[in-house]
């Protein structure tokens, strides 16, 4: 069996969404005193809305 | 009023200083470790002024900011990787200082190791799945010789048919995800991605992440391999090795 020719991120935008699902949909999560990761509910918002806009604006 | 803060990419076992040399972090600090015991924390200082409780949800609306802060951090996590077992931590982890983060680290100390021992050997894989295009759901004709009731009747149908292909790709998913967990030690479904986002004309019905035995990713890319050719091309993204963000979830109690 061949190994699988590995497509790399089609755009920049979606790697950087590939990365996000990761740096803000998962990993350790210390909370504490000013420990500031936001709820990650919240930080999905924020990214979709600034990635929304901004793949909308790459469109001619 | 300090203006400087912690700001904590990944929890790692003690690394020798030496192999941190000339790592960057966000803002383009230097990478150092904290040490705890068994345990350690890659961190670098950041300003306030960027990454203080005011400046931050700021600059997260910020896209570009954002992506390069997501990208310093990933790199940081990325070469702690290539060093030892790294549990990646949440983007924008940050303490008042040294001694707060080292106390986190304390605290976190034993439940860390054992996670650690988890990641050890393993890498993350990501798996994206786009659904089929429906080929059999012509659309309601629209003229004057349908009566309203034959409209209707096919608009009915119409719905149905599109209720049927949600529950195939629901079902293509979930059968895509089985046989590849099979090959993995652990599995974590995503969010799918927003279509607005992926610009791919179908949606994404999985978006899954993979922990797989470093020895066995062969075995497990050849598994993916088998799943593309099945279905049309393009419908199978497989993205990696990534440091395992997926499966380093440790909430705090």
């Amino acid at each position: 069996m061949t190994a699988v020719a590995e497509k790399s991120a089609a755009t920049p935008a979606t790697s950087l969404v590939d990365l996000l699902d990761r740096l803000l949909g998962a990993g350790v999560v210390l909370s504490g005193d000013v420990t500031i990761s936001l709820a990650g509910v919240d930080l999905v918002t924020v990214k979709l809305r600034a990635l929304v806009m901004s793949v909308r604006e790459a469109q001619p | 009023m300090t203006t400087k803060a912690t700001y904590m990419y990944a929890i790692t076992r003690p690394v020798l200083p030496g192999e941190l040399n000339g790592l960057r972090g966000v803002s383009g600090a230097p990478v150092r470790m904290i040490e705890d015991g068994d345990v350690a924390c890659l961190v670098s200082t950041v300003d306030l002024a960027e990454f203080g409780e005011e400046a931050l949800p700021n600059n997260l609306e910020d896209l570009g900011w954002l992506e390069r802060t997501a990208r310093q951090h990933d790199e940081v996590v990325q070469a702690g990787a290539r060093i030892t077992t790294t549990m990646p931590l949440r983007l924008a982890t940050i303490c008042t200082d040294d001694n707060s983060a080292q106390e986190r680290l304390h605290r976190f100390g034993g439940r860390a190791l054992a996670v650690l021992a988890d990641l050890d050997g393993r890498e993350e894989w990501g798996v994206k799945v786009l659904a089929s295009p429906d080929r059999s759901a012509p659309g309601v004709p629209v003229g004057d010789d349908i009566s309203g009731t034959a409209y209707l009747l096919r608009r009915r149908q119409q719905l149905a048919r599109s209720d049927n292909a949600a529950v195939a790709a629901s079902r293509d998913a979930d059968a895509v995800y089985s046989r590849l967990a099979e090959h993995a030690v652990a599995g974590r479904r995503h969010r799918p991605q927003d279509r607005r986002l992926t610009g791919a004309a179908q949606p994404m019905v999985l978006n899954a992440a993979f922990l797989v035995e470093r020895t066995r990713v062969g075995q497990f890319r050849s598994v993916v391999a088998e799943l593309m050719s099945e279905r049309p091309p393009e419908s199978i993204t497989l993205t990696g090795p990534w440091a395992p963000y997926s499966f380093a979830a440790m909430e705090e109690t």
